[in-house]
């Protein structure tokens, strides 16, 4: 583990471990975070784990990590790490088992007085229309061939079956569809594991929240965006499944032998990785926009089925039900994107490992209508805590590869978790708190206890100061569906 | 008994497992982590599935063996009672392994990982820890 000492504080909630500290750093390694958030992060191991990805091949800049950093396996989560385009390296570690894992924001007219007769309701109507839990099968079930749709045109294949309007896909990441999807390279194993799972949200950390605006902090930018103070909002929070996980074991286990044949040296066997311009490089990637498809047109498919259960339970008794999508935004993905470094642009792929894209206002592939506001940002709290809706900021382009934090950070392992919380009493805590909570598993619904995570409001004041996310609005949990 | 014990990770699930070869790691790395996945056997006895596992060396084919498990464990529903390993070298096993039908998993393992994984030999045989993506 590290200490502070081996940080040069560079400004104002930015800590640096210049690449003087160990001889295989390439690029110094930046923690966005407060002092006490920088303390948290020292308590395990992902600083180390920050320090070796600024050892990968063509990284630029700094390796960077977000106020909610803790240890994952290989690279930190809450990191960023950029690498120059043709030769820097894509690592499928760099994205995770858990590809395209991001936050949906559904908001309404309706307040959340309004539907408070209807809640229990709702949440039962949505716990069994959204399976949940680890091998959780869909209503949908795909041919083969389907499945290589979906895998090809994400949101956009679910739009064609009226699983999506147009406004959802224009309100989504890259409109729901990465491009150079290519389900050749999806293996036969990753097809199988992720074949019935459409439409579900699996388990551990993913959940289906009913939100209540508590508050917004900026009117105009909440107003374009349909948040309005005391109405519903939904959120959803999920990724690839089975399908995703699979993808990135095939690789990782693949790209052992490709680090040897590129001769490249790592300290740590996880961040295994390629040069994107390599046959290997562009067979993830490929494999990769598969996964990331999957999990979009998976978020879409929960979103309708969502939409179905307030209508089942609300229509004749509440005028407008309707849920309209804010957005959908990824926080484990690699993207070829164009950022300016040293006063020039090039192309870079930046690794998202639990960070979010946050671009600001102007960049090209946002949508028309959000273009003069910046893109919206999720992030979503620990369970039975606040969430927050942020705005891209010009910023963040300058300083993170256009990229802010991705929720709270965990603070607590699992095991100590369940050995300290039972899941009973959780819930009925909550419950007192006026949360409803839909679970499969209260033994797993201990482990996500808020005491396990970091205080997600301090996280979000960092982003906000810092300038590298701008708050927008707070969420306030009123129902939690989870595995 | 199954020779292994749970390391602390902030987010995911850690455990440190032995064995006197290799074959005994493998067998007990998988039932340890079908332990600490919760899966607990309670259906039919399903028909003895083929594994075969390739890899680089040891830390390879030891994530490799592990993430076929739970492949089937979460594909088939299916946990592993006993494992009748008859070809291994370092690269490359081929296993027979009888299942039994099981019920979902109490935790969510995404997969094994090769962070910072060294099969070390010791004193007694052979040692490993192994991070679990959850």
């Amino acid at each position: 583990m590290l200490s502070k000492q081996e940080f040069v504080r560079v400004a104002d909630n930015i800590w640096e471990i210049p690449p003087t500290f160990r001889d295989d750093m390439r690029v110094p390694a930046r923690v966005y975070a407060d002092e006490q958030l920088l303390d948290a992060a020292l308590g395990d191991n992902s600083v180390v784990q920050l320090v070796n990805t600024a050892t990968l091949p063509g990284v630029v800049r700094h390796a960077i990590a977000m106020p909610d950093i803790h240890q994952g396996y290989g690279f930190p989560i809450g990191g960023v790490v950029a690498t120059r385009l043709p030769d820097g390296v894509v690592s499928p570690g760099g994205v995770g088992y858990d590809i395209n894992c991001g936050v949906r924001l559904l908001a309404s007219v309706m307040t959340a007085d309004e539907i408070e007769p209807y809640l229990e309701d709702i949440a039962s109507s949505v716990y069994a229309n959204c399976p949940s839990g680890v091998g959780s099968h869909g209503h949908l079930r795909v041919t083969n061939s389907e499945l290589d749709k979906v895998l090809h045109e994400g949101s956009r294949w679910m739009l064609a079956k009226g699983y999506a309007s147009r406004e959802d896909l224009d309100r989504t990441e890259e409109c729901g569809r990465v491009p150079g999807a290519d389900a050749s390279f999806v293996s036969d194993h990753a097809r199988e594991r992720g074949r019935n799972q459409l439409g579900t949200l699996g388990a551990g950390n993913h959940f289906i929240e009913v939100d209540k605006v508590a508050e917004v902090y900026d009117q105009p930018t909440a107003a374009r965006l349909g948040i309005f103070s005391g109405n519903v909002a939904v959120q959803i929070h999920c990724g690839s499944r089975g399908l995703g996980h699979q993808v990135c074991e095939d690789y990782v286990s693949r790209f052992q032998k490709a680090v040897q044949d590129y001769g490249i040296i790592l300290p740590d066997r996880e961040l295994v990785c390629a040069p994107l311009d390599s046959h290997e490089g562009q067979e993830y990637f490929h494999a990769m926009a598969c996964a990331a498809n999957f999990a979009f047109a998976n978020r879409q498919l929960l979103t309708h089925m969502i939409r179905h259960s307030f209508e089942q339970v609300l229509a004749g008794k509440i005028k407008d039900f309707q849920l309209h999508q804010v957005y959908d935004v990824a926080h484990n993905m690699a993207k070829v994107e164009e950022h300016e470094v040293d006063g020039r642009r090039f192309r870079v792929c930046v690794h998202r490992k639990g960070s979010t894209r946050a671009f600001g206002p102007g960049s090209s592939v946002l949508p028309e209508d959000l273009r003069d506001i910046g893109q919206p940002v999720l992030i979503p709290g620990s369970m039975g805590t606040a969430s927050y809706v942020l705005i891209g900021t010009t910023e963040a382009m300058q300083q993170t590869f256009g990229s802010t934090c991705h929720g709270a950070g965990r603070l607590m392992s699992r095991a100590k978790a369940r050995k300290m919380v039972r899941g009973t009493e959780l819930r009925d805590q909550l419950r007192n708190r006026g949360i409803l909570i839909c679970a499969g598993l209260l033994s797993a619904l201990a482990e996500e206890s808020p005491v396990a995570y970091k205080d997600v409001s301090r996280v979000v004041e960092v982003v906000h100061k810092l300038g590298i996310g701008r708050k927008v609005a707070r969420l306030e949990p009123v129902a939690v569906i989870k595995g | 008994m199954v020779s292994f014990e749970e390391i602390e990770h902030t987010a995911d699930w850690a455990f440190r497992v032995t064995g006197r070869e290799l074959g005994d790691l493998l067998e007990n790395a998988a039932r340890a982590m079908q332990a600490l996945d919760g899966v607990a056997p309670n259906g039919e006895p399903s028909a003895t599935r083929e594994i075969e596992a390739q890899g680089i060396d040891r830390e390879s084919l030891l994530v490799n063996w592990l993430n076929e498990i739970l492949f089937l464990e979460q594909t088939h529903q299916l946990v592993c009672e006993r494992f009748h390993i008859y070809e291994l070298n370092d690269y490359r096993l081929r296993a027979r392994v009888e299942t039994r039908e099981c019920q979902e998993s109490q935790t969510h393992i995404k997969a094994a990982t090769f962070h910072n994984l060294k099969v070390r030999e010791t004193s007694e045989g052979l040692e490993a820890e192994v991070v679990l993506d959850v």
